[in-house]
């Protein structure tokens, strides 16, 4: 079960980082932000996200059109 | 050359590098909006030294170029000596700024769409008109007030172009070619060591092929148009890849067809969309976007109509000034380069804080 939820459904980038970002500050260390996009750059994006930020990428799936990662607050 | 006109083997040239460019743009993930994005959302500047990379490839080979006598650098509209550095800095503001909001530079926009992004075919129509407009419609009253207001005449001040080795040697006394040789050399290598001594560029494979491409992509343009468009009769404009004029005279090209001919920028234009629509469909990344909100939407309309009105103001684009101009180390690319980068960073921060003021004190604060 994740505890926040950010719909990203539509937005390109930045847009689904920034909002990931600041979406991610609302989350207590160790918990997680689930996150659905829709832009194809989006799955780069947020392996490079949370490799950058020192955060986990538990997750990170398709189902048709729309992309759904989950990332654990580490730092 | 055999049976072929002279515009038809440069378009056929044009349309290659396109190709080759849409096709690793979208494979590598290069983006110069991206490039600013990733470092300052996350720290992360691989894919700001990837365009850093293309800069430094595009110099090596490009001043080789001129230096063997294959191409006359100086016929490129970058190192005229009408130096325009107002319309650099603000067209180059503008340009980076509306990236930000629509999502993508010139060429991104063409890689996007490509890739099956309708918001990107709106940027793109819009871009393109508001360019037109800029070059030759209602805008350019604007834009030649604007520069006839702040124009300088190099010429009138005893030079022959603004390339910044050439202006740097005039002051120090040293000869044109030497101190053009100089220039580039410390440039090229400074980017270099820039870019690789990253170890986290180092161990990215990816951002280094995507550099490495794209960068031999505006020395392959330069190539085409200088040396396979060298004409004794009826040679075509020295150019190589640039996204916002371009975009505009394709428009035009589709338009009023059988009356055009077609150019290096056009083909370049097509081949981006055709590489990019290739690569995304091999590798089953194709995927049809559209708007859906309201906010959206408005972000991509004025994102496109600042990098069109900017980007002709600026003389180019991220690659245009940031990657073909840089490569003729002419000082209004560096200026333009340096002014889109700053455009850039300041749309991320209005992204974030949500207005402009927000933006300015954030930039302020450096947060």
């Amino acid at each position: 079960m994740t505890e926040h939820l950010l719909d990203a459904k539509g937005l390109n980038c930045p847009l689904p980082i920034l909002k990931a970002k600041k979406a991610l500050k609302d989350v207590r260390v160790g918990g997680t932000l689930e996150v659905h996009a829709t832009d194809p750059g989006s799955v780069a994006d947020f392996v490079a996200f949370c490799r950058a930020t020192g955060n986990e990428l538990v997750e990170s799936t398709q189902n048709t059109d729309v992309y759904r990662f989950v990332i654990k607050r580490l730092a | 050359m055999g049976g072929l006109a002279t515009t038809t083997i440069v378009g056929l040239g044009g349309l290659i590098i396109g190709l080759v460019f849409g096709a690793t743009a979208q494979r590598t993930n290069f983006c110069t909006m991206g490039a600013i994005t990733d470092l300052v959302l996350m720290g992360d500047g691989r894919r700001l030294r990837a365009w850093v990379l293309a800069i430094a490839v595009a110099i090596i080979g490009t001043q080789a170029l001129h230096a063997s006598g294959a191409i006359d650098i100086n016929q490129s509209i970058y190192l005229t000596t009408n130096f325009g550095w107002f319309g650099a800095i603000l067209g180059g503001a503008m340009f980076g700024f509306g990236m930000t909001l629509a999502g993508g530079c010139g060429s991104k926009t063409l890689v996007r769409l490509g890739a099956g992004n309708l918001k990107s075919l709106v940027v793109a129509i819009i871009l393109g008109i508001v360019a037109y407009m800029t070059l030759r419609g209602l805008l350019a009253l604007i834009r030649v007030q604007i520069e006839s207001a702040t124009n300088i005449d190099l010429k009138a001040r005893g030079l022959g172009n603004q390339n910044i080795g050439e202006m740097a040697g005039g002051v120090l006394g040293l000869p044109a070619g030497a101190a053009r040789t100089a220039a580039a050399v410390a440039v090229a290598a400074a980017f270099l060591v820039f870019c690789f001594k990253d170890t986290a560029f180092r161990r990215s494979p990816m951002n280094i092929v995507a550099g490495l491409i794209i960068g031999l992509a505006a020395v392959g343009g330069w190539a085409v148009t200088g040396i396979l468009g060298a004409d004794d009769f009826n040679p075509v404009p020295l150019a190589s890849v640039t996204f916002v004029s371009p975009v505009a005279e394709s428009l035009q090209y589709l338009m009023t067809f059988t009356g055009s001919t077609v150019n290096f920028g056009i083909a370049a234009v097509g081949g981006v969309i055709i590489g990019s629509f290739l690569m995304a469909v091999g590798t089953g990344t194709f995927q049809v976007e559209n708007f859906t909100d309201r906010g959206d939407m408005l972000r991509h309309f004025s994102g496109a109509t600042l990098m069109g009105a900017g980007g002709v103001l600026a003389l180019g684009c991220t690659i245009g000034q940031g990657i073909t101009g840089m490569s003729t180390l002419a000082l209004g690319s560096v200026i333009a380069w340096l002014s889109i980068i700053a455009g850039g960073y300041l749309g991320v921060k209005y992204l974030e804080e949500g207005s402009l003021s927000g933006a300015v004190r954030a930039v302020l604060a450096r947060g």
